[in-house]
Formats: C-alpha cells, sequence, structure tokens
C-alpha cells in the first residue's frame, strides 16, 4: 500500500533537461512526461500502442510512451516533440514541411508522426515512398489519408540532401 | 498496485532478483500493453533486462559434443529490428528475419526483442513459426545453472512455458549450416502493418543437387495453442520438386492438422484454409531461396501475400 | 468576384500543432482539479433493482457521487426526447452511465465506481431492428408515447421515425420493365474513430460554470448542459481547445453537462478523459447498421422505369440526432439517377446497440454502398457497361432530378467521364485486378451562423467567430475570404473561435457547413469593414468611395495606383473615431421546390441546397485464395461547387477516402450475443495505416453554384466518404463474380463469397 516503498527518485533526460520525478516501477512513460513534467505535446490516443499518438525518442528510436515504462529510460535521451524544433524561433524542416505540404489537419497525431519520420530519417536518409510508409505504418492518421505526410518526409529528404540548405521552407 | 523495478546491470544481478521472484521485463511490448489493456496487473516486482549489453549479440557459437555444427546464437535482448536489418539473419536465416520484419510497427520492432517473443509464448507470435521449422532452443539460465531446450518442449500452451519462474532466457541457438537451407515465413494480415498474425507458416527446405527436397519442414502460427510442427511432410516432399501438386498436399496437410479456434479475427473454418494457403507459400518462398533465390524480407510485402505484389510499384503503374 | 490566389495554404493553427505547443482538452490542467469516472451498465438490456453508492461515497480522496437522483427531472435529445442523464430505472445500452464520480486521482476514482452496487433483472436484449418492428416485438422505450417529440416524426413502437419518398407509380413502372432486380444489403455498424478520444473539463465560478471540451458543436453542448442542468445560456461556457478530429463522432451533446454536475457538487474543477475502449462504446455517435432492400426495373435499352426500396437502420437506444436519417437514407436508395417511378419506405428503429447518430456523411457510404453494388447487377442483367449505364441515367444540368427538384448548372456526368478516364477504365488489367466505379450526392446543410471581423489600430485583422474547427481547415480558410475582401492577406488575420461566450452562433464542424454558411458570414461581416475603408479611403484620395478599390493592404482609386494609401493608416484613423468593426450573418439559402413527390414522415431531406456530386473510380487487387483485398489506386471527382481553398479541399478527399476504404474491408462493429462490442480497440477495429493507402488522384469538376456558399462554394468534407467503399464493392465483384452482400468486405466474407461461388 504504502507508495514509499516502491517509488523511487529517479533523472529522466527529457529534451536536453535533466528532471528529478519520484515515480512507481510500473509508471509508462507517457504519464510522467504528461503528468509529472508537464510535456503535453505527447498525446495519448490508445492504449496499447496501435496510434502511435504517444512517439517518442529514447536515444533516437522510436518508442511508444505510453506502454514503456519510465523507470527504464534512466541515463538516456528521451525526445518530445517539444525538443524538435532547435529553437523557439526556428522550425525543424520535417515540422515545415508537414505544415506546407498539408500534411496537418487536426494534429492530433502530428507529434508522433514527427518523431517517428526522424527516426526514419536518421536510420534511412533517402527513404523510398514504400520505406515512408511502412516507417509511418505505426502511427495512425483519420483525417489527412496520409499522402500529404508521406510527401513532408520525402520532402524533407529532398531538402537534407541538398547541401545549399535549401528546405523547401 | 505499485511495481518495483530493479533495472538490472549484470546478468548475476537479473538471475538473483528472478530468484527472488522478480520478472523479467525486455521491452515491455507484451508485458506492459498487457497490464493497460487490463489483461493482466503488472507484476510487483520486475527486473528490467534490457541494459544486459551479453544478451544483445548475434553470432556463431560453437556445436555441442555430439553435433559440432557451429550453432546460430542470437541474444534474447536482440531486437526485431536488429534482426530483420542484420546481413547474416537476412541472408541465412531469411525466416526468422521474415518474422520480425512483420511484427507490429518500426517502434515495436525497436523495442520488442526475440527473447520477449518466445517467452510470451503466444501462438500468434511471428518468430515463432520459422524458428521451430528450423530447430530453434532456448537457453535458460538461473542461478543455478543453465539449460538448453528445444522449443517444442518450451511452449506448453498459449502464454505459457517449461521454464521455472527464476529462468531467464538469454539467447536463442539456430542448429544450422549456413547456406544450404533456405527458410521462410508469411503470415495472413489484413493490413499491411500493425497486424498480428490471423494465421501464419513458416518453413525450412534443403534442396537435392536436382532441385528435390533433401529435407523441410513446415510450423504453423495461430492454429493451436502453440505453435505447430507440421507432421508427415517427409512422405510428401523427400525426393519430390516443390511444384504445385506437392506444394497443394502440403496446404492440405496443414489444414488437416491444424485446431484453429474462431474468434474476433476469424473463424475455425477460414484459419484452417489460409494457414494451408500460407503453408504453401511458405515453402514455396524457402525452397526458391533454397535454389539461391534472393527474395526481399519480409516475403509478405515483397511477394504480396494477400497483398498487392509492392505497393509503390503498383502505384507507379496506376498512374 | 476572384478567390486569392494563393499557392500554399499555412494553417494559422499550424506552428501550435508542429511543435506540440497547441492544448487539447485532456492537456488542460486547473488547480485543484479532481478525475472523473462513470459508472457503465455493462449490460445492454436490464431494469435496475438496486444501487447503492453508499461506499463509494465514503472513500477517502471522493469529493462527488452522481446518479439520477441528483440532477434535475430532464428529458433530452434535440428530436425525440428519450433519455436521461444518469440511467433511471431501464439500462438500454453496455455503455449507459449509471453513476458518476469525482475523486482526487484517476485510481480513487476508479476503485469508487468498482464500489458502486447495481443489481439488474436482467431484459431479452433486443438486437435485430428488422425484428423489432414487428408489431409483437418487445420494446426499448415502453413509454415511447409519452417522450415529446418533433411533430414531424412519424413514430411507432420500436419505429423511432419513418419516412417515405414516393414519385409516380412504382407498379406501374416495374410492369413496363424488362427486367426487374431485386437484391438485398446488409451494412455493419462503424466508427468516427478520431484520434483523440474525448475530454471534458468544467470549472465554476460562483454560478457561472465554464467548460472546456472536445466538441464539434459548442453550441449544441451548451444547448444540452442549459436544458438537463437548467441553466440560461448565459451562465454556460462552452470552449472547444484544440480539437483532436471529429468525423461525426463528437457532434452533439456528450458528457458536459455530467462533468459540470460533478464539478458543481465537488466545488472543484473536474476533468474526465475516455479511454480508447470508452471511446468506442459510450458515445452515442456510432455510425449505423443498415439493410437495404432494393428493386429496379429496366428496359432493355438501359433506362430505369422504377425503384422500390426498404431501408431499416439500426438506432440503437436512445435517438441522438438521427430522426432524419430516413429520409437521407431514402434519398440516397434513390440516388442521382432518372428515376420516374419510385417508392422507398425507409425507418430507424430502436434496439438495445449502442446509440446512432452522425458519423460523416450519415448513412450515405451504406446505402450508396448497397445501391451502386445493385446498379452494377442492374446493368450487368441488360449487358450494359455500369459506367455506360451511369451515365445514361445520372441526373445532369437543367433536368429534374428524382424527388422533383430541378438542378442549376451540375458536373456529375463529367465527374462520371473524368474519373474513369483518368483511371483508364476499361483499359486491360493484370489479372485479379479491376477497377469499380461509383457515383453519390449529398446535400450542402444550410443554416444561421455568425461572425465578427475587426480590424485594430494598426490594422491587423481579427475573426471572432463562433465556427468550430475540427482539423479540415474551414475555418482557417476563413482568413482567406475576409483577406479577399479586404484585399489583405491571409496571414493578417489571426482567428478567435470555437468558443461560446466569444463568439456568435454557429452550428458546428458538423454537416460539412463552416464554410458554406461561415464564410458568408465572414464575407459581410469584412464587406461593412471594406465599405468603411473604402469612406476613409475616399476622404483622405479625394475620390468617390465607389472608386476605391482595397488591394495589397492599400486603398487606391481604381485606375491611378499611384493615389493610393495603406490600409493601417486608415485603421489608425478609425482607432480614434469609428472603430473598425463588421459582424455578420449571412442569410442561409433556401432549398428550391419539390414537385411531383409525395413524402411521408418529410424530414427536410428531399430536396437540397447546393448539391454535390462525386464520382470514385477504385483500381482493386484481390488474392482470390485468401479474400485479402488491395487498393492500388483511386481517382475522386468531385463537384462541390467552387473551391476556396485547393490544398484543403485535396486533404478531404483524400482523407475520405482512405476513411472509405477503411469501411469497405477492415472497419465493422462487432458485436456478441448480447449485443455488446467486442472490437473496441485499434487493434480489432483496424483503420487504414500509411502502408495501406494507395494513391488518390483528385479533381474537382469547379461549377459555380449561386444559392449556396461564399463565391459558389459548396460543402466539401462529407461527399468523398460517400462513394469509395461501394467502388471497392464493384470492382470485387467483377473480380468475384457475384455482388458482396455484407459491409465490410472483409478477407473472409470475401473469401466465403468466392467459395460459395457468388452469392
Ligand atoms: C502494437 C503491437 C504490435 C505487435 N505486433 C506483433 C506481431 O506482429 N507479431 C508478434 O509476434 N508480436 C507482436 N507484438 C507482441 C510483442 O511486441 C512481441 O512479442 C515482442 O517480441 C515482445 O518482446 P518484449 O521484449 O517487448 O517482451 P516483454 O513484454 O518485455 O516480455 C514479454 C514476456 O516475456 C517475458 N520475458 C521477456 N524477456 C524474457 C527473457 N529473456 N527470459 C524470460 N522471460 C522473458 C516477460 O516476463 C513477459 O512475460 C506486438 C505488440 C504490440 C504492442
Amino acid at each position: 500500500m504504502s507508495n514509499q516503498e516502491t517509488s523511487k527518485s529517479v533523472f529522466l533526460n527529457v529534451n536536453g533537461v535533466s528532471y528529478p520525478v519520484t515515480i512507481d516501477g510500473g509508471r509508462n512513460l507517457l504519464s510522467v512526461l504528461r503528468g509529472e513534467i508537464g510535456l503535453t505535446g505527447t498525446k495519448e490516443g490508445c492504449d496499447d500502442c496501435e496510434c502511435g499518438a504517444c512517439m517518442v525518442l529514447v536515444d533516437g528510436q522510436p518508442v511508444n510512451s505510453c506502454s514503456y515504462l519510465a523507470a527504464q529510460t534512466q541515463g538516456r535521451e528521451i525526445t518530445t516533440i517539444e525538443g524538435v524544433a532547435p529553437s523557439p524561433e526556428e522550425m525543424d524542416p520535417l515540422q515545415t514541411n508537414i505544415l506546407e505540404a498539408g500534411g496537418v489537419q487536426c494534429g492530433f497525431c502530428t507529434p508522433g508522426m514527427i518523431l517517428s519520420a526522424r527516426a526514419l530519417l536518421e536510420r534511412t536518409p533517402h527513404p523510398s515512398e514504400e520505406e515512408v510508409r511502412i516507417g509511418l505504418s505505426g502511427n495512425l492518421c483519420r483525417c489527412t489519408g496520409y499522402a500529404r505526410i508521406v510527401e513532408a518526409v520525402q520532402r524533407t529528404a529532398a531538402g537534407a540532401k541538398t547541401a545549399t540548405g535549401d528546405t523547401g521552407q | 498496485m505499485t511495481t518495483h523495478l530493479l533495472v538490472a546491470t549484470t546478468l548475476d544481478e537479473a538471475l538473483a532478483a528472478m530468484a527472488n521472484g522478480a520478472r523479467p521485463i525486455a521491452g515491455g511490448t507484451d508485458l506492459v500493453v498487457g497490464a493497460r489493456v487490463g489483461k493482466a496487473p503488472l507484476p510487483t516486482e520486475l527486473v528490467a533486462i534490457d541494459r544486459l549489453d551479453e544478451l544483445d549479440i548475434v553470432g556463431m557459437v560453437p556445436g555441442g559434443s555430439d553435433d559440432p555444427t557451429p550453432l546460430l546464437f542470437v541474444g534474447a535482448m536482440v531486437s526485431h529490428a536488429t534482426i530483420m536489418n542484420h546481413p547474416l539473419l537476412a541472408a541465412s536465416y531469411s525466416g526468422l528475419a521474415d518474422a520480425s520484419a512483420l511484427v507490429g510497427s518500426p517502434s515495436t520492432r525497436n523495442v520488442g526483442t526475440i527473447g520477449g517473443n518466445v517467452m510470451n509464448a503466444s501462438p500468434a507470435m511471428d518468430t515463432g513459426a520459422p524458428l521451430l521449422a528450423m530447430g530453434a532452443m532456448a537457453v535458460l539460465q538461473s542461478v543455478s545453472g543453465s539449460r538448453t531446450v528445444p522449443l517444442a518442449e518450451l511452449w506448453t500452451g498459449p502464454g505459457t512455458t517449461s521454464a521455472g519462474p527464476d529462468e531467464l532466457c538469454v539467447a536463442i541457438l539456430i542448429p544450422r549450416r549456413m547456406g544450404e537451407e533456405g527458410s521462410a515465413y508469411v503470415r495472413l494480415e489484413y493490413r499491411r502493418a500493425m497486424e498480428i498474425a490471423v494465421v501464419g507458416a513458416g518453413a525450412a527446405v534443403t534442396l537435392n543437387d536436382d532441385g528435390t527436397v533433401a529435407k523441410a519442414a513446415v510450423a504453423l502460427t495461430a492454429v493451436g495453442p502453440t505453435i505447430l510442427a507440421l507432421t508427415g511432410l517427409e512422405e510428401l516432399l523427400i525426393g519430390t520438386p516443390l511444384d504445385d501438386l506437392s506444394l497443394s498436399a502440403v496446404a492440405m496437410l496443414a489444414s488437416e492438422q491444424a485446431s484453429p479456434i474462431s474468434d474476433l479475427r476469424a473463424s475455425d473454418k477460414y484459419r484452417r484454409h489460409t494457414v494451408g494457403v500460407m503453408a504453401k507459400r511458405a515453402l514455396e518462398a524457402a525452397g526458391r531461396r533454397a535454389a539461391g533465390e534472393t527474395i526481399a524480407i519480409p516475403v509478405n510485402r515483397a511477394e504480396g501475400i494477400g497483398a498487392a505484389r509492392n505497393a509503390a510499384a503498383q502505384n507507379g503503374a496506376a498512374k | 468576384m476572384t478567390t486569392t490566389e494563393i499557392p500554399r495554404f499555412v494553417r494559422a493553427d499550424g506552428p501550435d500543432k508542429v511543435t506540440g505547443s497547441g492544448r487539447y482538452t485532456a492537456d488542460l490542467t486547473l488547480t485543484g482539479m479532481l478525475a472523473a469516472k462513470f459508472k457503465y451498465s455493462g449490460i445492454s438490456h436490464g431494469r435496475i433493482t438496486r444501487l447503492d453508492v453508499t461506499a463509494a461515497r465514503e472513500m477517502a480522496g471522493v469529493l462527488a457521487v452522481l446518479t439520477d437522483a441528483d440532477v434535475p427531472d430532464v428529458h433530452y435529445d434535440p428530436q425525440i426526447k428519450d433519455r436521461t442523464l444518469f440511467a433511471r430505472d431501464i439500462v438500454r445500452f453496455e455503455g449507459e452511465i449509471v453513476a458518476a464520480v469525482a475523486a482526487l486521482t484517476p485510481e480513487i476514482a476508479e476503485a469508487a465506481v468498482a464500489a458502486i452496487i447495481v443489481e439488474y433483472e436482467e431484459l431479452t436484449p433486443i438486437l435485430d431492428p428488422e425484428a423489432a418492428m414487428d408489431k409483437s416485438s418487445p420494446l426499448v422505450h415502453e413509454d415511447w408515447e409519452s417522450y415529446e417529440a418533433g411533430s414531424w416524426l412519424v413514430r411507432s413502437g420500436n419505429t423511432a421515425s419513418f419516412s417515405s419518398l414516393e414519385r409516380g407509380d412504382v407498379d406501374a413502372g416495374l410492369a413496363e420493365a424488362d427486367q426487374i432486380i431485386s437484391s438485398r444489403y446488409v451494412a455493419d455498424g462503424s466508427h468516427a474513430a478520431p484520434i483523440e478520444p474525448r475530454a471534458v473539463v468544467a470549472q465554476w465560478e460562483g454560478n457561472k460554470v465554464t467548460i472546456w471540451t472536445s466538441t464539434q458543436v459548442p453550441f449544441d453542448a451548451r444547448a444540452g448542459v442549459c436544458e438537463t442542468l437548467q441553466l440560461p445560456t448565459n451562465r454556460v461556457r462552452v470552449i472547444v481547445p484544440h480539437l483532436g478530429g471529429g468525423f461525426g463522432g463528437k457532434c452533439g451533446f456528450h458528457f458536459e453537462a455530467h462533468v459540470a454536475a460533478l464539478a458543481r457538487t465537488a466545488g472543484r474543477p473536474v476533468r474526465l478523459v475516455f479511454s480508447r475502449e470508452e471511446e468506442f462504446t459510450i458515445p452515442d455517435r456510432r455510425r449505423e447498421g443498415i439493410v437495404v432492400e432494393l428493386t429496379t426495373g429496366v428496359r432493355k435499352d438501359g433506362s430505369i422505369t422504377a425503384r422500390k426500396a426498404n431501408v431499416v437502420i439500426d438506432c440503437g437506444a436512445y435517438i441522438a440526432d438521427t430522426a432524419f436519417f430516413p429520409q437521407l437514407a431514402a434519398m440516397h436508395a434513390v440516388g442521382p439517377y432518372l428515376v420516374p417511378n419510385l417508392m422507398v419506405e425507409s425507418q430507424i428503429v430502436y434496439t438495445n446497440h449502442q446509440p446512432s447518430g452522425s458519423v460523416r456523411a450519415p448513412t450515405a457510404p451504406q446505402v450508396c454502398w448497397a445501391l451502386e453494388s445493385h446498379i452494377d447487377e442492374v446493368a450487368k442483367a441488360i449487358n450494359m457497361d455500369p459506367v455506360k449505364f451511369r451515365l445514361k441515367n445520372a441526373v445532369d444540368t437543367g433536368m429534374v432530378g428524382p424527388l422533383g427538384q430541378t438542378y442549376e448548372e451540375i458536373g456529375l456526368r463529367r465527374c462520371i467521364q473524368q474519373a474513369t478516364e483518368a483511371a483508364g477504365y476499361g483499359q486491360e488489367l493484370p489479372e485479379n485486378e479491376a477497377i469499380g466505379v461509383a457515383i453519390g450526392w449529398w446535400p450542402s446543410f444550410a443554416s444561421a451562423s455568425g461572425s465578427y471581423v475587426k480590424l485594430d489600430d494598426d490594422g491587423a485583422g481579427q475573426i471572432i467567430t463562433g465556427a468550430q474547427e475540427c482539423g479540415t481547415g474551414a475555418v482557417m480558410t476563413l482568413r482567406q475570404l475576409a483577406a479577399d475582401e479586404l484585399g489583405m492577406k491571409p496571414e493578417d488575420f489571426e482567428i478567435i473561435y470555437q468558443d461560446t461566450a466569444t463568439g456568435p452562433y454557429d452550428m458546428g464542424a458538423t454537416g460539412s457547413q463552416t464554410l458554406l454558411n461561415n464564410g458568408r458570414a465572414v464575407v459581410e461581416a469584412s464587406q461593412q469593414i471594406a465599405e468603411q475603408l473604402r469612406e476613409l479611403a475616399a476622404d483622405r484620395l479625394e475620390a468617390a468611395p465607389a472608386d476605391i478599390v482595397l488591394a495589397d493592404g492599400k486603398a487606391q482609386v481604381a485606375g491611378s495606383p499611384e493615389s493610393a494609401v495603406p490600409l493601417s493608416k486608415l485603421a489608425a484613423i478609425a482607432g480614434s473615431g469609428k472603430l473598425l468593426l463588421g459582424h455578420g450573418s449571412g442569410s442561409p439559402p433556401v432549398a428550391p421546390p419539390i414537385v411531383g413527390a409525395n413524402c411521408v414522415g418529410d424530414q427536410g431531406m428531399a430536396s437540397w441546397v447546393g448539391p454535390q456530386f462525386s464520382c470514385h473510380a477504385v483500381r482493386l487487387r484481390l488474392d482470390p485464395e485468401t479474400g485479402v483485398t488491395r487498393v492500388i489506386s483511386v481517382h475522386a471527382d468531385h463537384d462541390s461547387g467552387t473551391i476556396i481553398n485547393p490544398m484543403g479541399a485535396h486533404g478531404q478527399v483524400e482523407g475520405a477516402i482512405i476513411m472509405g476504404i477503411g469501411q469497405a474491408l477492415t472497419e465493422g462493429t462487432r458485436y456478441d450475443e448480447t449485443g455488446k462490442q467486442m472490437n473496441t480497440s485499434l487493434l480489432e477495429y483496424k483503420l487504414q495505416t500509411a502502408a495501406d493507402s494507395p494513391s488518390i488522384h483528385t479533381q474537382f469538376v469547379e461549377v459555380f453554384t449561386e444559392n449556396a456558399g461564399p463565391h459558389g462554394a459548396k460543402g466539401l468534407a462529407e461527399a468523398p466518404n460517400i462513394a469509395t467503399a461501394a467502388a471497392v464493392a464493384n470492382g470485387l465483384a467483377k473480380l468475384i463474380g457475384s455482388p458482396m452482400r455484407q459491409l465490410p468486405m472483409t478477407a473472409e466474407r470475401v473469401w466465403d463469397t468466392i467459395s460459395e461461388g457468388g452469392s
């Protein structure tokens, strides 16, 4: 019954900031990000990793934070949507491109989508359309029909190729 | 409900925790998801094994005294993403790579492990059928020692294994000579991603020089309480080519031996029929690989099992 | 009037949404906030014999437990008042709310819910709507006759609303036919399934309550709260933070009153957040299951002589907003065809399933699927190509439609021609591939709607509107309309929206109506400011106001662009005098009269303002050994009038088509034998993923429609959801050799149909 026995103080490294949190070993990362740390950009759309709205990166790799134990991420680098833009004034090319391609409607899937896309481009800098579609297949979008999101990822990949830094913005 | 989680940094620490009743957690994609959807609450004592780098290794190890052939060692913490992208596995243990490449989504494959897949013992697990067809074994270790168990003896029912609660699966061993065998895994899926196998089949085949079958094994997914090894294949296949006739006979055999249930995903009747189709297709792909043909991982997407052959190419063709 | 040419459409809410800084309802936290949980019936039909909340009330950390006894005695629902906030005596579906709890944490609230004791005398669930129509059937609502209901409704027992459409003499028409084809189709229920599960936060200050909620219809939500908690509208403020999709699923008044009542009792703010399972099972917004029986008489030359149809819609336990569905469904059983003689009977019938409600083009995808499958059967029976058959029988400009509405210029036949041509209809295809074609139609819903527009003293604009953005971009597009009128850029405007306390009334993100109705309001409000600006400029430029043109951020004299003054300067002048304020409510266009048709239970759906038309050509591939179908490409042509925002419009079509493919193949509600849903997770209720989605090629047949929205626009968001499943069905029927009789056309059902050698 006593929380003291099992709750532990741990440090979670989110978007380059170290947060001390006291949590039960069974707490999932999503609830800690949203509830304890106060970063609500990561969304909760289901209970079982089926929608991808809760996607974050742990050491650069995509993880459904709704079903990952927060304590397992100690010492690792967590990236949420709030950590994607290089600065408050500037957006990441993925963010700009998904907006300009028309890949954002209700926006609820967008944070997870952007993080999955980032992990994909990290692994596969020049993905084929099929690779983009498989790479985003863990993120459900009910609004857009995906075409414009896929296009945004491809635009970003193409932009990253050009040395001039023209990212299609 | 509260849970105590120990993040183990050494194997001994993990085994000691298990000896004290802790349950191992690898990626948590079965365990935590199961708790969230109310299948079973999280255990009160957990030991995380994801930092045990010695369990995240793929390589060859020498065989035992009775069979000196080297074995493939896949550490229990190896993720599905690692398996599908591993050149050796993709080339020579393709059936396993096919299976891992189909698991859930990129994030599930990134986090989910082979150890978790095997030890979770779901009859719908994807790596089970190719591993069983390849004669794989699990290495189980506890504070009191280590033993190697053929997978056929490991799985005892849906979600249950013959491993003791204190035994950690440290690796999967696959006894296989590289380069002479072809293997493949296919499954029936209603979507091209984020699926659980409706049914599936894994096959491993060695061919004679004349193209006839020298050795063959097929195992079936989601048509019984555990992954099911097909029996009686030898009579049908040894010395015959993999042609329409022999493949249809295998399909019938698979449908006969299956004992599927009806649930939300499919009726028993449909499962019984389609598992035959999957068996035939897995065997055919494995035979082509044994003959030296390259079929991209996973066969499902390369060949379009229940799918358009290749969505991108098709889209192009349709424009 | 031209629309601003913008090469790209960057949403005003875009930066919030891509950076994670935008707040959705579940993201809100208020000091002292409690967590709400509901106690559900968990059974489909039963009589409450005991309800005891004592233990729950006594639990530490529980601040409010409410039941029917704790709220005003009010029956609600817009068209038939058949419902109370909490179950009273009888529970009629598994998601009926019996009690509500507010506690310090969600865990405590859950424990309190578990501690509530409810006992039932279980009653036999009424699950088959056709059987429920029988006079001998037990009733879902024993007291149906006593409910207050719209006078236009024709009701009887479990039949909550009946409607018929009649024109000509159907028996004589059938007698003239060379062939008579009859078929029966059954569509399962399905779900809107927005990715954001709904959430509600309520906080009282004194006798006023503010409710943040994920609704598509803030004014309806407010009306529901006012009705059930007996409050005047000015003491209830409904604010919608960003809304994570709706698709109709978040229309209507839902749980706002429950949460507000909890917050009042607890004296603290309360937040409710649904799980995915609740999102599937609890709201009264399931896409309805429908049984459609169709009979068509046809001559050898391909002309239709008559149509007879019967439509039975599964209402579920409560009417919600579905009382007009029968006539809407009946229109889809007729379709955009020249049918001289027709008789359609249509009814929505109470059952003990989850209540149905408006989901994206209610009744249309299902009935269109049935009708268009049937049309292919009819064409086949006379050996006519199905596309040729449609071109022969489809309505067109200047023609009198099946219910006697005369059409202005419409683009249906052009849609058919263009979509089939672009899809390569008629070409040789690889084995196991086919192209299926279907057409659809849909009204534009005219409604009252209001907006303010203002320019502040620096010339920056604000649109303050009651309209609701659910993701479609319709509210975002309002900037474009204001910019057009004032010669400014869309980026010069910010939008204040989805707050009942600031914006004038709007119907909400429902019925594809935002741009249609609120667009007219914004244009009207902007025109008032434009007039003021022209007068101010005329003074300074010494010209007549009528000669002043607003363009490029300036007011200039027509023909002499050097004589100009920046709008910011005019705004500054206005800022110390008569402020630049505009208000508009547009005037809703009126539907044309219907001639020569007879409608029993007329629900106002037999004649349509700004009718929209579409044709989808779907190329697909079938694995005949398993029945698994993959859609390879979709060519979609749409007449939705003038397209104001091309990028937004394409996005609507693309999203709707993928939803349509899901409905066609993988999305369908499954019930157990007691009427409870079994596939209540996104693993078992399968939306299409990025990996499943085909290429989509959309063309708009832009027809200017006078009697519709701004600049000749019609509605758009629902129409593209209508014909896709039907086109998939027709492709499949070609490959299988016989039509699929049940929706969704799952792999197993396809395989069954193949195995039976057709049906
Ligand atoms: C969205 C989604 C999709 C999925 N799709 C698929 C799919 O397509 N195919 C498929 O096969 N599976 C699928 N799964 C299931 C799951 O991802 C896999 O079974 C995965 O391999 C489990 O690995 P894990 O490391 O996450 O296991 P965990 O959840 O960590 O563990 C699973 C079980 O095994 C035990 N365990 C873990 N490691 C060991 C060990 N080394 N020794 C002893 N016991 C151990 C745990 O105690 C637990 O009981 C899916 C899951 C999700 C959430």
